[in-house]
């Protein structure tokens, strides 16, 4: 790669850059060293050289063989490669002063610490001598000081100054190698600071030659770049332009054979046109012909038709005539039609006036009615109101009257009880009790009690367990109640509350909603509530069916096949029922009661059966809860519908016990009593008579007494008088005055 | 028309050449406007004078006037060209400029005179354009680069440089600087001066003229040469960002004399003060003014924990070991980018303690250890140092008697090191075998970028191949710089032509 031989033919543009490193400090410098160095330069100058050269080379090469990629991308490359290892070189160059510089120093440095510190040996050295040499002169003083004798002390002074003029010999011998070696110094300081200022000039002149190199070699790459560019672009062009010309031709040459394609089919299209010309002109001749033929054809059907259509022009003229008279005639119609529809039309209008009349007559009258229909609305309201008040009332009123005869009766009664109470007791002396009638602790109008509604039922009875009253329903004879009182209060509520949860789907969603912050209690009642409503359960009855269903329901799974006959005949002898029931509403009201009857029977009948297996409803299982209501909604629904209209008198009192309670209250004291009371009566009659004689009696005695007092006082008034001691003889000495 | 022509012509033979010649344009004059207006002031005594014709009068008029050679629209000026030159002329005594529309100012600038005093332009006007016409009229070379580009910025700061450098304590009015501190506050971002003038002694009052002679005279007896003390200026600069100082005297020719070149402990204390209290300071210079270990530890320690400080250069002082420990000290404690301590007198211990600092910095980008002794010592602490360090980027340690220890143990730190991007060794005794291990470490490194080893005993050969290994990780740098995506691939296309060379 490098032979030593090759360092001749560098090429010319390389010799530049080697002059100028041939320029550098070597040329100038003492240094060995630096020559060395700047010879090794420029030896790895000439290989940067060569490298390069090889490098350029091979990128021809490569350039040649790879056409594809651009030749001004190529030429830039190179050229900043180029210019790169320029700039390197040229800094290199230039920095190399410095570099030089610095070693130099640094040597410099070194020899001045060597020299310094010779020097100061030296010195030390030379202090120490001079001492000695002191030493010995100032211990010569003293021998000087001992010796008496002139031509000693001057001997020895004369050694003395000579030792003296010795040492000063010495010192200023140093002191001018001193000032020699600082003249050498000041000397190869001013051959330094020239030597500083040849390399700063050099360094200008370096920097100077660099500046003009690195313009000059960037101009010619600029140069050969552009240069590369407008090539690349001429390529590029005459490529272009060649293929622009192919083009061209390749367009020029298909022109022209399209040319020659259409001059062809033109001729080939005029020769058809020929022949077809011909062919038409043919075609025309005949077709002429024959149109000809036709045209006389034509002809004499024309004649034809003018005959004809003079013929039925006659006739139309005739007809014309026939027309015009009917014409008059008609005229002559319309006037007497329209006449005629005047006078219609007179009495449509006056038919309409009048019906008009009678419309607005009818609307007045209607008004007026239903005015009156208002009115009498109205007062029907009011009656009703004021019946409803009446009938308020007069129930009042009727409870009043019933009470105060009751209290009066009653007060009668007492009376009666009090006078045969005292008979009995202070007369006969015998023991009384009171009698005891159920109509004695009546209250108030006897009426049926009414029936309740299934939702106060079910709210009572929730109450009821609530309270935890566990008794029985007996033994509050009237809130609980006629019918099932075979099941316990519990059962029934567990039965209630098992179709609560279960058939919440009866229940609308928003009232769920709603009932969620209420308690239990109430929720469950709303929630019954809504649920009865939806199976149309309404009344009490209703509701303990429904109940004493589930517990038959319960009993028809569980109990033997007997049991379940009789349900079934039960419900046979039901349908039968409700076959034979036509539609009177007597018939219906008994039927009602017989299934009242009936059922009664038959909870009696689920009475013993609960007595044998112990009641619970979480046997009937919640599944079956579903069914057991579609169960009882078809039996409940036949005779839901024939139930309505005997509702309607269920506001009517019932009075058939009426007169009976009052007979009753009438026969209070029976007659036994009476005839006893009556002889009684006789007796003491008798009795009486007796002590009235003797009253009589009594009072005559009583008169008497009085009498006599009267007339004693009247003595004593006498005789205290003073008449009687102005006489003589006074009366009060003749008579002897008892004295009080 | 042609009657009157040439009645006139004949009444007035002097101006019978002229009125030919306006035969030809009388068609294109039929406005009257003209006429009209410079009728009275153009032609008043010979109107006066052609009176005993009155039914010609007025047609002799307008002929007249029509041939007015010196008659233009031009002449007038426009009423705010008037304007702009009467501010113009009186800018000094009123200056009037951001009341004017744009186009209005900009001719004001253009035409007003680069020896406007400061106090009316300073903060006034900011146009480029005047300032550069101030700088070109003051200095004949203006690199405005070295100023960010400004004009304004360029011109107040050489101004400034300019009174800096002839300001002699005791002569010179200090009102002289400070007068010109609200003028230029706002504009100097950087204060180079490279010589500050000794007070003047006794002699020297007789003839001020001549600073530089005069100083020289002064006997050694005198203790005192302080130099101007910066504080007041240094505080009163608000954008004050570099600071480049030489205690130095130029020129001063055949009166050298040592105490010229002292850099006294009182200036010392007051720089030091100075720069503390600078917070926007980013570049502090001190070159060339024997600094010694107890002035640089003086500076040094004003600096520690400075906010914003980047660069410290102390190059070409007398700086030595105890200094640099100080300048150790001040990396681990101030966000320093660049440390310049090129020609001290830093040995082994100085370098350690540096290299120890090092070890643990991560803001010093550049560190120029450039004609100091540090030798293997030193160089080997520092070579440890960049084993850990991940921050330092050029690393200058030319002319330090470093051998070959220091190589091998920098070999193995380009082996390792990733940040590193210029070394420089030049000057030193690397030797032989010292070049191949670094040729060795060279071979693992892709970042280096410039690896100086000139004049260091080192085998030719290796470090050609070095170079080769350089140019490898330079063409890598750039092609990284151009397209960092396709990094990899041109690596490989690459390949093959460097194995070629």
């Amino acid at each position: 790669m490098n032979p030593p031989g090759s360092l001749a033919d560098v090429d010319p543009n390389l010799d530049e850059h080697l002059s100028t490193q041939i320029l550098a400090p070597s040329v100038h410098s003492d240094n060995p060293q630096e020559r060395i160095q700047a010879r090794r330069l420029r030896i790895a100058a000439r290989l940067e050289a060569r490298r390069r050269e090889a490098l350029g080379e091979y990128l021809d090469g490569k350039k040649e063989s790879e056409e594809d990629q651009s030749k001004s991308y190529k030429q830039k490359e190179e050229s900043r490669l180029k210019l790169a290892k320029l700039l390197l070189c040229g800094t290199e160059l230039v920095t190399n002063i410095q570099v030089a510089i610095d070693t130099r120093e640094i040597h410099r440095r070194v020899e001045e610490e060597e020299i310094k510190r010779q020097r100061i040996e030296k010195l030390e050295n030379e202090v120490k001598t001079s001492q000695d040499k002191f030493d010995e002169i100032t211990s010569k003083w003293e021998e000087g000081k001992q010796k008496r004798i002139p031509q000693e002390l001057w001997e020895m002074l004369n050694t003395q100054q000579l030792h003296c003029a010795g040492l000063l010999e010495d010192k200023n011998k140093l002191i001018s190698e001193l000032q020699q070696e600082l003249k050498t110094k000041d000397d190869q300081y001013v051959k330094d600071l020239k030597k500083q200022s040849d390399d700063i000039c050099l360094l200008l002149e370096r920097m100077e030659q660099q500046v003009k190199s690195v313009m000059k070699a960037f101009r010619e790459e600029l140069y050969h770049i552009e240069k590369a560019f407008e090539v690349e672009r001429q390529e590029l062009l005459a490529s272009n332009k060649k293929k622009w010309e192919r083009a061209l031709q390749a367009h020029n040459a298909k022109e022209l054979e399209y040319l020659t394609n259409r001059m062809k089919k033109v001729e080939d299209y005029e020769k058809q046109l020929n022949r077809q010309r011909i062919r038409d002109c043919e075609e025309y001749n005949t077709i002429k012909i024959k149109l000809e033929q036709d045209v006389q054809i034509l002809e004499q059907q024309l004649q034809q038709r003018k005959a004809i259509y003079q013929l039925n022009q006659e006739k139309l003229e005739y007809n014309l005539q026939v027309l015009k008279k009917r014409d008059e005639e008609s005229t002559v119609i319309k006037s007497q039609q329209k006449r005629k529809i005047n006078r219609l039309r007179d009495t449509l209008n006056n038919l309409r006036s009048k019906y008009a009349k009678q419309i607005k007559q009818f609307q007045e009258e209607n008004q007026s009615l239903t005015l009156d229909y208002q009115s009498l609305v109205l007062q029907f309201k009011e009656l009703q109101k004021a019946m409803r008040h009446f009938a308020l009332i007069d129930d009042k009123k009727f409870r009043e009257i019933w009470l105060m005869n009751e209290e009066e009766a009653k007060d009668l009664i007492t009376r009666a009880f009090d006078v045969d109470r005292i008979i009995h007791t202070h007369h006969l002396g015998l023991p009384w009790t009171a009698p005891d009638f159920w109509f004695l602790k009546n209250v108030g109008p006897i009426s049926q009690q009414p029936q309740k509604s299934a939702t106060q039922i079910v709210e009572e009875m929730l109450m009821h367990t609530e309270e935890e009253e566990a008794e029985e329903a007996a033994s509050e004879p009237e809130s609980y109640l006629d019918l099932p009182k075979q099941i316990s209060e519990k059962t029934t509520k567990r039965i209630l509350m098992l179709l609560c949860d279960e058939s919440g789907f009866l229940v609308e969603s928003k009232l769920l909603s709603l009932l969620l912050p209420l308690e239990q209690n109430e929720c469950y009642l709303l929630r019954l509530d809504a649920i009865f409503s939806a199976l149309g359960i309404e009344s009490e009855d209703d509701l303990y069916k429904l109940v004493n269903f589930f517990l038959k329901y319960r009993a028809h799974r569980l109990s033997s096949s007997l049991q379940i006959k009789s349900c079934s005949q039960a419900s046979m002898e039901k349908a039968s029922m409700e076959e034979t029931s036509t539609g009177s509403e007597l018939e219906l009201a008994e039927q009602t009661e017989m299934e009242g009857e009936k059922e009664e029977s038959l909870v009696e009948g689920e009475k013993e059966e609960e007595e044998e297996t112990p009641p619970s409803p979480w046997v009937i299982h919640p599944n079956d809860v579903v069914k057991i209501l579609e169960a009882f909604v078809m039996g409940l629904k036949k005779p839901r519908d024939s139930r309505a209209p005997p509702r309607v008198q269920k506001n009517v009192r019932n009075n058939s016990k009426d007169s009976e309670y009052w007979q009753a209250l009438t026969t209070v004291i029976p007659s036994s009593k009476q005839n006893l009371w009556d002889a009684l009566y006789t007796a003491l009659e008798k009795y009486h008579i007796v002590l009235t004689q003797r009253a009589k009696l009594l009072q005559e005695n009583s008169s008497l007494e009085q009498q006599n007092t009267e007339l004693q006082v009247l003595l004593q008034q006498y005789l205290n008088s003073k008449i009687n001691s102005e006489l003589q003889v006074p009366p009060t000495q003749v008579l002897r005055v008892p004295k009080k | 028309m042609q009657d009157t022509v040439t009645t006139s012509a004949l009444l007035d033979p002097s101006h019978s050449s002229v009125s030919t010649q306006d035969k030809s344009s009388t068609g294109g004059h039929t406005s009257s406007t003209g006429p009209q207006l410079s009728k009275p002031s153009i032609t008043p005594v010979p109107a006066k004078s052609r009176n005993p014709h009155p039914g010609a009068n007025f047609h002799r008029m307008r002929r007249i006037i029509a041939e007015d050679p010196e008659w233009s629209l031009a002449i007038v000026p426009l009423l705010t060209e008037l304007c702009i030159q009467h501010i113009i002329r009186n800018f000094q005594k009123n200056p009037i400029l951001k009341q004017m529309l744009p186009e209005h100012q900009q001719k004001v600038l253009n035409h007003l005179s680069p020896d406007l005093p400061l106090a009316v332009t300073a903060n006034l006007i900011d146009n480029e354009n005047y300032w550069l016409r101030c700088c070109m009229q003051r200095w004949p070379v203006c690199h405005v680069a070295h100023h960010g580009g400004s004009w304004k910025r360029m011109f107040f700061e050489r101004h400034l440089e300019n009174l800096l450098k002839h300001f002699i304590p005791g002569t010179t009015d200090p009102a002289v600087i400070l007068d010109l501190l609200p003028l230029c506050r706002n504009y100097v971002r950087r204060v180079h001066v490279d010589q500050f003038l000794p007070p003047v002694r006794l002699p020297a009052q007789l003839r001020p003229g001549d600073q530089s002679d005069s100083g020289s005279e002064g006997e050694m007896e005198e203790p005192t040469v302080d130099h101007y003390q910066l504080g007041d200026l240094v505080a009163g600069l608000s954008h004050l960002e570099e600071l480049d100082l030489v205690y130095d005297v130029k020129d001063c020719g055949m009166n050298f004399e040592w105490n010229l070149f002292l850099f006294t402990y009182r200036d010392c204390h007051s720089l030091a003060a100075a720069i503390k209290a600078c917070h926007t300071l980013k570049i502090f210079k001190l070159t060339r003014s024997k600094v010694d270990d107890d002035k640089a530890r003086i500076i040094i320690r004003s600096l520690l924990d400075h906010p914003v400080l980047e660069e410290l250069d102390l190059s070409h002082n007398l700086i030595g070991d105890r200094g640099a420990r100080g300048a150790a000290k001040l990396l681990s404690h101030s966000r320093l980018r660049v440390l310049n301590l090129a020609n001290n007198q830093v040995r082994a211990p100085g370098a350690q303690s540096l290299a120890h600092a090092l070890a643990h910095n991560t803001n010093l980008i550049s560190l120029n250890l450039r004609l100091n002794c540090i030798e293997d010592e030193g160089g080997q602490a520092l070579a440890h140092a960049l084993q850990t360090n991940k921050c330092l980027t050029t690393l200058h340690l030319g002319g330090n008697e470093l051998s070959e220890p220091t190589a091998t143990l920098l070999s193995q730190v380009l082996a390792i090191n990733t940040t590193l991007t210029s070394i420089n060794l030049s000057c030193n005794h690397i030797g032989l075998d010292g070049g191949k291990q670094l040729l060795e470490g060279m071979s693992d490194n892709k970042t280096l970028l410039e690896f100086d080893l000139r004049l260091s005993d080192v085998a030719q050969e290796s470090e050609y191949l070095i170079g080769q290994a350089l140019y490898a990780n330079r063409e890598a740098a750039r092609q990284r710089a151009l397209n960092p995506s396709h990094f990899m691939s041109t690596i490989t296309a690459n390949g093959p032509e460097n194995s070629v060379g």
